[in-house]
């Protein structure tokens, strides 16, 4: 319907432009070409400087690095394999409390919400998405640890025949047991970063559902659907590849949040798969903890460890970039 | 038009002179000295104390900036040029990362700021009442943080708290998880007085050994203990409600602030000492002040002596905080202009700010660390060089004849507080409750065999050493379990206002097949209800078509 008058305004433009470009033109070009080429730059210079910074401390620890879970780069003792595991459990568990939400929140704000209130509803994840992380860390910790605890202590309680919700050491019959068991854990720190990253992916997910094209629905609806089933047949799959784009972008930032996580955890240097237990780690808090306090070797270790969470990043982003631009609401978004 | 402008005019002068009038010296005292603000890290066990001086002297226009980063990362700072100056509890090249470790390139002093206790604050309660005069000895305190000892029922506790009777709570050891003084400080301690325990506990973190002092914590996976960064995050993680059982080493100030007990260390003596500030005053008497003015260490200290001082009044974790200074000459970062501002703040904790330390929760430094102190700022390129009069600051612990009038003056300890059976029931740190005690604490002060009526005393002094026989005084009959330290069988009834049986919450216990059978008919209930309705309404409307 939209697209039918747009080609004809665009064919006699499209005429136009087999004049040679004028000066205005060109220097537009050149800028554009050069703020592109410079994120690529600024990409390879950070990748180069971390590999570079990084490369003593690869050399001295070889493919240990991959296996090792201590961390003690002074005896030369040290690998990624607890820290990088504790980022992806925390980013895991922040990615499946925070997609749901997303999902919910952004299919309530396009296609329920009432227009007034669809507004105010935009501000505050907006507003959501700018709260420091600090102030999601301070509050994590001093106020949502405890009150997490007792559903820590339940799903440790009932699931624990799921190898993630084992908490080793609890004992849910004795009164006397301590919580402290379940705090500073990889769940409750997830749960954090769910928080910060859910406005990120909320706000993806929203273009990609209002951009679902109008005739479609209309489709919907004359062929006699709700509005769920519009949202169903129509919403949802347009959207999914900006869904599945969000969810990337958030795992990203998941990935690499610092100090909300620095805040929370009690960072151990073993692999810790039981998410509800005590000690948990994270590359980005390491760093940031152990940033300050370190000589040269340990700095080099550090920066090993920020290579790792690099490519992983890199990874996962162009993943979710193949993954969006090979869907349909992605390449519309995307031009 | 005119008029209104005339109107305004005035207003704003007459605004402008009120201001003037109202305020008088501040315009002046900023005129007299253009501070630069200087910035500086480390330390966050004399955090709070170096916070207050700072907020003092804003009223002179002067501004710090103060991070408390850690004493690892504060003396990192210093040396990379990054802050004008740092905080730290040891000098330079003294934990395990000596080698590693990157000193400042330029000229630098150390100068003492405070002295203070490096506290054991805990959270514990028995049944609904909090604890807050336990009482630890040093090897029970090694042994807890190197989790040898788990629970706080341990006999070994019970033999330093014979009063209380302590529940089968799992002990909670947090140490802090960033390069902190605080854990040099504890761990030159236990390296120096406890190497054997210490060392197996490095052994078995994965440390190499003789392991020493270390700056980071080593964590063993799988145990109760619990890393948080900053002296902030481990006493805001003690201070928690679900943290019952918890216990973290932070200066006594931290504990002032929170509202939370610190443990009673028992010293040489043989006397259990809270950190307060004459009993640290008493124990840094016998600190070794490094005197050798031309050497890179002149003024730090050597605690060995502190550790084993015989002083009944002492607390063996006393110790002197650091500040890192610029001396003699600029360096890239610290210019000519910042010496005033350092100076002047240097010169007002040094004396006026000395007399706040004791309600900070920290101690006074004495006379000659002060007069070091101040011969050291002297040599802060830039400063502002004043004659201060040591006599017009009031430090409490100057006096006309030299002596260390707070440590002279200091309250010997009570009876109670000595090793035996009878425990001070008063509370400690910011904890001013009292706690019963079985054994009626210092309220009976006739200490040994105390017997109220026949009815005796229901943990008796012999049984709690660990011996197990009851003693003379106690009523027959009364067997008290050897692990909880409480009364099994018996009626022996407790002291006047002596409890001892442990009310403990305890939730109904559902026998686990009926438990399992409850679930499945709960999921089956639940499934039933969001499921069934639209499909027995699909089945109906479907029949009904057909």
């Amino acid at each position: 319907m939209t697209s039918a008058p747009l080609e004809t305004v665009a064919a006699p433009e499209r005429r136009r432009r087999l004049r040679p470009s004028g000066g205005q033109d060109l220097v537009f070009r050149v800028v554009l070409r050069c703020a592109g080429a410079a994120v690529l730059l600024l990409m390879v210079l950070v990748g180069t400087f971390l590999f570079t910074k990084a490369i003593s401390a690869l050399r001295l620890a070889g493919w240990s690095f991959l296996t090792t879970e201590e961390w003690e780069p002074d005896s030369g003792h040290f690998g990624i394999a607890a820290v990088l595991t504790g980022t992806i459990l925390i980013a895991g568990v922040a990615i499946s409390i925070a997609v749901p939400l997303a999902t919910g929140m952004a299919l309530y704000v396009s296609e329920y919400a009432p227009q007034r209130l669809r507004r105010i509803l935009i501000n505050m994840i907006d507003l959501m998405a700018a709260v420091p992380s600090v102030v999601y860390g301070l509050w994590g910790f001093a106020f949502l640890q405890a009150h997490v605890i007792g559903l820590a202590r339940w799903l440790s309680t009932y699931f624990a025949w799921f190898p993630l919700f084992k908490v080793t050491g609890s004992d849910p019959r004795d009164p006397l047991a301590t919580e402290t068991i379940y705090t500073s854990s990889t769940f409750i720190a997830g749960m954090v970063v769910a928080l910060m990253v859910a406005p990120v992916i909320c706000s993806i997910m929203r273009e990609a559902f209002s951009q679902a094209p109008i005739g479609e629905r209309e489709g919907a609806y004359a062929l006699g659907a709700t509005r769920w089933g519009m949202v169903r047949s129509v919403v949802l799959p347009f959207g999914k590849g900006g869904m599945i784009g969000g969810t990337m972008l958030g795992l990203g930032r998941a990935l690499g949040e610092t100090i909300a996580v620095y805040l929370i955890i009690s960072p151990v240097f073993v692999i810790q798969p039981h998410i509800l237990q005590n000690g948990a780690n994270s590359v980005s808090a390491l760093i940031a903890l152990r940033y300050g306090e370190s000589g040269p070797v340990a700095l080099s270790a550090l920066m090993a460890a920020g290579v790792a969470l690099f490519i992983l990043t890199l990874i996962v982003n162009f993943a979710a970039g193949s993954i969006v631009a090979r869907s349909r609401s992605g390449a519309e978004s995307e031009a | 038009m005119l008029r209104r402008v005339t109107r305004v005019v005035l207003a704003a002068a007459a605004a402008v002179t009120l201001t003037f009038l109202l305020t008088g010296s501040p315009p002046a005292a900023t005129a007299a000295g253009p501070y630069v603000p200087v910035n500086g890290a480390g330390s966050t066990w004399s955090e709070n104390a170096i916070r207050q001086w700072a907020s003092n002297v804003q009223q002179y226009g002067m501004r710090i900036d103060y991070a408390g980063t850690g004493s690892t990362d504060g003396r990192n700072q210093f040396a990379s040029g990054l802050v004008d100056f740092g905080v730290s509890e040891i000098p330079y090249g003294k934990d395990d990362n000596a080698a590693a470790e990157a000193k400042p390139k330029f000229k630098y002093a150390y100068m003492p700021i405070v002295a203070g206790g490096t506290a054991f604050m805990y959270n514990l309660s028995i049944g609904k009442n909090r604890v807050t005069n336990l009482r630890l000895s040093g090897d029970t305190l090694v042994k807890i943080f190197t989790n040898v000892i788990t629970k706080w029922n341990d006999p070994a506790i019970k033999a330093d708290n014979p009063g209380l009777a302590l529940p089968a709570r799992k002990i909670v050891p947090v140490v802090r998880s960033d390069g902190s003084g605080t854990t040099a400080q504890f761990s030159t301690w236990m390296a120096n007085q406890y190497p054997s325990l210490w060392n197996a506990y490095c052994a078995r973190a994965g440390r190499k050994t003789p392991c020493g002092v270390t700056s980071i914590y080593p964590t063993i996976a799988g145990t109760a203990t619990t890393a948080q960064s900053s002296s902030t995050g481990v006493a805001a993680y003690v201070a928690q409600d679900a943290s019952v059982g918890a216990i973290t080493y932070v200066e006594y100030s931290y504990a002032l602030n929170l509202h939370f007990p610190v443990a009673k260390i028992r010293n040489k003596a043989d006397y259990y000492i809270e950190p307060t500030a004459p009993s640290v005053a008493v124990a840094l008497l016998k600190a070794k002040i490094n005197n050798v003015q031309g050497s890179q260490d002149y003024l730090t200290q050597d605690l060995r002596g502190v550790y084993t001082n015989a002083d009944k009044r002492t607390y063996p974790l006393s110790s002197y905080s650091y500040m890192l200074i610029p001396v003699d000459e600029e360096n890239d970062r610290f210019k000519v202009a910042k010496g005033k501002t350092l100076g002047d703040f240097a010169y007002y904790f040094l004396c006026e700010g000395q007399q706040q330390a004791d309600s900070l929760g920290y101690s006074p430094l004495p006379k000659n660390l002060v007069e070091a102190g101040i011969a050291q700022v002297k040599r802060i390129p830039g400063v502002d060089v004043k004659a201060i009069n040591l006599s017009g600051c009031h430090n409490p612990t100057f006096s006309s004849d030299g002596s260390n009038t707070l440590a002279k003056n200091a309250p010997q300890p009570r009876a109670c507080d000595k090793v035996g059976p009878v425990q001070c029931t008063t509370g400690t740190g910011g904890a001013k409750s009292e706690t019963p005690t079985s054994n009626g604490g210092n309220k009976n002060n006739n200490n040994t065999n105390h017997s109220s009526g026949g009815t005796g005393n229901s943990a008796n002094p012999a049984s709690t050493a660990g011996t197990g026989t009851p003693t003379a005084g106690s009523t027959a009959g009364a067997v008290i379990d050897p692990d909880t330290g409480q009364v099994v069988g018996g009626t022996g009834g407790g002291g006047a206002d002596s409890v001892s049986a442990i009310p403990v919450s305890l939730s109904n216990q559902l026998d686990p097949t009926l438990k399992l059978v409850l679930i499945i008919v709960a999921c089956a209930l639940l499934l039933g209800l969001t499921v069934g309705p639209p499909l027995i309404a699909r089945l109906l409307h479907g029949g009904g078509r057909r």
